[in-house]
């Protein structure tokens, strides 16, 4: 039983972490309708900035973790102003393909930079103990991932509800043309959204950083692998996003822990999700907490 | 110092230029190499090293005119480990007219296979997959390949199993070809009477959390693991098992488990992944590291310093395999040479057809020597043992060469 | 009609047959034809190295696949992540009469057209399988639902023995009237196979798009609750278009398994979806040529590139990563740089660069 309970836990637990990576899909979603794929190696970048300034710099972990943040947060914004700015109008498949293009330049990027090719890890600051109860344990890495991952979330479901920034921001999401009528910047609000994106995306590296070690191709990869989660979530909640990163990832701790292995199967926690992501829009097209598009001719 | 750095750049443009109308008067011949690897993209964290070692020790052969007035002149190509632009570049280098080939993953090297029987092209990869031998005559793999490697774990394991009764073994996989590779291989020693019990066979995913898993093993009472991956996903299994305190602190303690795995699993970059976790992993390759003072490490820190090359690629074992790829290239070029032959893709195979008894080459980046025959495709034979102490890898034990690799064929 | 049938500066037409000719005047005609015919003979002129006729053919398989996604993504309007999963499901059709019949049983070596066609077909089922979500979805849930296809499928693919685990499934060298083709002629021989299919194929999605069934494509793109109205059946249309992408892919896929001789799960992954999908939009989506355009546009800067980083290694220290780094920076940048100034593709160029020489000397 205490396997069950552990399966759970663990589930819950890298779910959050998928949900604090999803949450950057969300953030630009939500405004601006762009699904951007390169979202993983934003990840990946602010992961590598917090060792640049810890490793290489020399300051405490915990000032370059909330320092990264700041960066990438002024980075995506300016990746928005130069490359995004301009699209505001196009079809959608243009600005998602330019994301695409994004994925390859902040590639180069990186490769330039030892970061590309050398793996590195952080430096241990957190005790490395584990935290168990009951037969089951958490590390404590895993345990500021999701309390990372939870006030992110509050912080952010507080900011689009009750201030001004974040309900234009909703608005925006909801009629440019209103929106812009009614005095509201849509490129400024463009540009906040992919800010606070990249900020969860730097958290999210870090947290993810600390379990996996640094290697870019590791950690640009969760920028697809979340991608079920965000869609299951519906694109544009963030509620969602935190309900389906840890539904996906207890599927996933299940396929592995009670699936692989029998019946001649292995590395179905791979496919798993994709299967039951079919199944669910097949059933509710809009993800669990999508908003209804009401059509009209 | 960068300025320094540019200044030299713009010196040795200069003394190229310079060169280029000079060197034409008295320039032997010049030997055409190709290699297609990635050095962006998936596995880069390999290749790029890789690419450095093959490009370092080539530079070292014209250097020092070990060929005489003969050159070397490896093009290196970035495919990003697509399998398509690896079979463009092959061509390409058909087309210049290339003697020797350097290819690198396991799935180009596959689909290329028969292009290289139909060139007549010897062909060394960076994938030690043994599957690459399989209806192929012109395939060389540098070293022991990963069926060998893991069961030389597997032996290792059966040998010095402190414990009574068989020793449980689970084996951790990358999911693909690659991974699943030496699996069956395993079995098979197992039924020709290897002393192992394969519990459980576990493939991977992108997992980021590994403790059910661990524990699941644990209370199938599994003592060993036998890794065949790449470094991440071992990194986060081993900072997991850590945790746990489930980490053999000696091989086989007993109520642990003992951690090992393949050439690709370990080096200088599992431990920059993992961190202290990475103590007391097991891990076994053909070739020396930087940590074990020796004649090949100074060799290798010495190249590596004259090509000005960073401290991680310096002591990269995957530096270590290009550096001796390119030396059996080079070494194929300069025996052919001796014998007054013309080098061609011919004789440069007869060359490495050759390498076996009195005339197996002993690169020193290697624990033993390589040894081709028309039997025998797999390099160095020999496989050393390393363990983590303190961060770095120490050998464990002589070079041993497995002998179940030869009872199941 | 207007009286010079081989030169028109305006819109003439009377008829609703009139707007539908395949070829506005004679003079298009003309030049489409020599140049078709000029593909034909170039190579009877001089030849080519293999590389670059590997690239070509290559351009040429892309194109199949691009016509394929052109018809889903750019005429119907669905986002597909999924084509090189059904280019995949082409190959692996052949891949799979390799492994039970072996790699040059006759079927495979001297009935290759039927195996391009029946791989194209596989495609087919398999894309309107694909397609069905579509009957309920829209958007960007369509194209997860794509993607998950594209996931399953590596996995399959990469799971199961009978497809050698995602490893190199050899596929023979096909025979021709004269034997059995040497490797010289095999870049060759391919290189007219598939310019007569991408020929094929192109005037196939002309037709096609002159049909009541064509007009129901983007109809349903424009607005698919009018077209519903109209009395057309979004769903079914939707369905209808990933199945003929899927034959598109799948004919892709077969020949692609043909030209390099082998079917390995690496051609078709996730990222080749995505490559598709620039090589569509940079072309020009919902047009015809775009789909000529793209494959060429962005195979030949990846060969530029290339080149680039190479000259700029041999000057450049290799630890500076600079070279290396060039590869990946610059393809992305030229796509970016081209879809934030012309996000309508190539075609359009195609399209200005056309107009103008029409109405030439006049502006308009």
């Amino acid at each position: 039983m205490s396997y069950f309970f552990q399966l759970v836990v663990s589930g819950i637990v890298v779910g959050s972490i998928y949900a604090l990576a999803a949450l950057g899909f969300v953030l630009i979603y939500k405004s601006s309708k762009v699904l951007n794929i390169a979202h993983g190696q934003i990840i990946a970048a602010g992961a590598f900035i917090a060792y640049a300034l810890t490793g290489m710099v020399g300051i405490p972990i915990y000032i370059s973790f909330l320092l990264s943040m700041v960066i990438t947060f002024f980075l995506a914004m300016s990746v928005e102003r130069i490359f995004l700015r301009r699209l505001i109008g196009e079809p959608i498949i243009s600005v998602i393909m330019v994301t695409i293009g994004l994925m390859s330049i902040i590639d180069g990027l990186i490769f330039l930079t030892p970061f590309g090719s050398v793996n590195f890890s952080f430096p241990l600051f957190l005790p490395q103990t584990l935290i168990s109860f009951g037969g089951v344990s958490i590390s404590w890495t895993q345990l500021v991932g999701v309390i990372v991952t939870f006030l992110m979330i509050g912080g952010f479901s507080w900011f689009f509800k009750k201030s001004t920034v974040g309900i234009s921001m909703r608005a925006v999401s909801d009629d440019q043309f209103a929106s812009m009528s009614v005095g509201i910047s849509v490129p400024r609000v463009f540009g906040l959204a992919w800010a606070t994106a990249g900020l969860s995306a730097a958290a999210a590296g870090v947290i993810i950083g600390n379990i996996t070690g640094l290697n870019f191709e590791t950690l640009q990869a969760f920028g697809i692998t979340v991608f079920p989660v965000v869609i299951l979530g519906g694109l544009d909640s963030i509620l969602g996003a935190v309900v389906a990163g840890v539904i996906m990832g207890i599927i996933q701790q299940f396929a592995s822990g009670y699936l692989d292995g029998n019946w001649g199967l292995n590395g179905t926690a791979e496919v798993l999700p994709y299967i039951i992501l079919l199944i669910i829009l097949l059933f509710k097209p809009h993800g669990l907490f999508g908003i209804h598009e009401i059509e009209r001719v | 110092m960068k300025n320094r750095k540019r200044m030299t750049v713009v010196f040795s443009l200069t003394l190229i230029v310079l060169f280029a109308f000079t060197v034409q008067a008295q320039a032997g011949e010049t030997y055409k190499l190709g290699l297609s690897l990635a050095i962006t993209g998936p596995t880069s964290d390999a290749g790029d090293p890789y690419s450095k070692g093959v490009e370092d020790y080539f530079q070292y052969v014209n250097d020092m005119k070990i060929l005489g007035d003969d050159k070397i002149e490896c093009t290196i190509r970035d495919d990003q480990y697509k399998t398509d632009v690896t079979k463009r570049n092959f061509e390409d280098f058909l087309d210049q007219g290339i003697v020797f080939y350097l290819n690198y993953s396991t799935g180009s090297t596959l689909a290329l296979k028969k292009d290289f029987d139909e060139e007549k092209m010897p062909t060394i990869p960076a994938s030690f997959h043994a599957g690459n031998l399989v209806d192929s005559s012109y395939i060389f793999l540098p070293i022991a390949s990963y069926s060998a490697q893991a069961i030389g774990l597997a032996e290792y394991v059966a040998n010095n199993h402190k414990g009574s009764g068989t020793p449980k073994v689970a084996m951790f996989l990358h999911p693909s070809a690659f991974g699943r590779g030496p699996l069956e291989d395993v079995q098979k020693a197992v039924a020709a009477g290897l002393k192992i019990e394969i519990v459980e066979v576990v493939e991977h995913g992108k997992d980021l959390d590994n403790t059910a898993m661990l524990q699941r093993l644990k209370s199938k009472g599994v003592q060993y693991v036998i890794g065949q991956t790449i470094q991440s996903p071992v990194a986060t299994m081993l900072k997991d098992a850590s945790r746990l305190g489930l980490v053999a602190k000696t091989f086989g303690e007993e109520g642990k488990i003992t951690f090992t795995g393949c050439h690709y699993t370990g080096g200088n970059d599992l431990v920059s992944l993992a961190g202290p976790a990475a103590e007391n992993y097991y891990w076994t390759t053909s070739y020396i590291v930087t940590s074990e003072p020796g004649v090949g490490t100074d060799a290798q820190l010495a190249l590596a310093k004259k090509y000005g090359r960073d401290e991680k690629t310096a002591n990269s074992h995957n530096y270590a395999n290009g550096v001796m790829v390119a030396q059996v290239a080079a070494e194929a070029i300069l025996r052919a040479k001796a014998k007054g032959v013309k080098i061609t893709k011919e004789s440069l195979y007869d060359e490495l057809l050759a390498m076996n008894g009195m005339n197996a080459f002993y690169p020193v980046t290697t624990v033993g020597p390589v040894t081709y025959s028309k039997t025998d495709k797999a390099g160095v034979d020999t496989l050393q043992m390393y363990a983590v102490k303190d961060g770095v890898f120490h050998s464990v034990g002589a070079p041993f060469i497995p002998e179940y690799t030869g009872k199941i064929k | 009609m207007s009286t010079n049938r081989w030169l028109a500066t305006g819109n003439y037409f009377t008829s609703y047959q009139d707007e539908q000719r395949l070829f506005f005047t004679h003079l298009d005609r003309t030049i489409l034809s020599l140049f078709l015919f000029m593909l034909f003979v170039w190579p009877l002129l001089f030849s080519l190295s293999n590389k670059y006729m590997l690239v070509l053919d290559n351009i040429l398989i892309a194109m199949v696949a691009i016509i394929g996604l052109n018809i889903v993504t750019g005429f119907a309007g669905l986002i597909s992540i999924g084509h090189a999963a059904f280019m995949g499901i082409g190959a692996y059709t052949l891949a799979s009469f390799s492994r039970t019949l072996g790699d040059s049983h006759v079927i495979i070596t001297h009935a290759w057209p039927l195996m391009i066609v029946l791989s194209g077909l596989m495609g087919a089922v398999f894309g309107a399988i694909v397609g069905l979500p579509a009957m309920r979805l829209k958007h960007l849930y369509l194209a997860i639902a794509t993607l998950s296809f594209q996931m399953i499928f590596s996995w399959t693919i990469n799971f199961l023995e009978f497809f050698n685990q995602g490893q190199t499934i050899a596929i023979s060298r096909v025979f021709w009237f004269t034997g059995k083709l040497g490797r010289k002629d095999h870049y060759l021989f391919w290189y007219y196979v598939l310019l007569v299919v991408v020929i094929l194929s192109g005037f196939m999605v002309r037709n096609l798009l002159r049909t009541r069934y064509g007009r129901c494509l983007s109809a349903v793109r424009d607005n698919d609750r009018a077209a519903d109205a109209m009395g057309m059946h979004p769903g079914l249309t939707k369905v209808y278009a990933f199945g003929l992408a899927g034959f598109f892919a799948g004919i892709a896929g077969a020949l692609h398994a043909y030209v390099y001789r082998g079917v390995g799960f690496e051609s078709f992954t996730l990222h080749h979806s995505i490559t598709l999908l620039a090589m569509a939009i940079v072309g020009g989506l919902g047009t015809l040529n775009g789909s000529f355009w793209g494959p060429t546009a962005i195979i030949a800067l990846e060969l530029q590139v290339e080149t680039l980083a190479e000259h700029a290694g041999q000057i450049l220290p290799s630890d500076w990563n600079l070279a290396t780094a060039l590869k990946p920076f610059s393809f992305g940048l030229v796509i970016v740089l081209f879809l934030m100034f012309e996000p309508r593709g190539i075609a359009n160029w195609w399209r200005i660069a056309r107009s103008y020489t029409k109405l030439w000397p006049f502006r308009y």
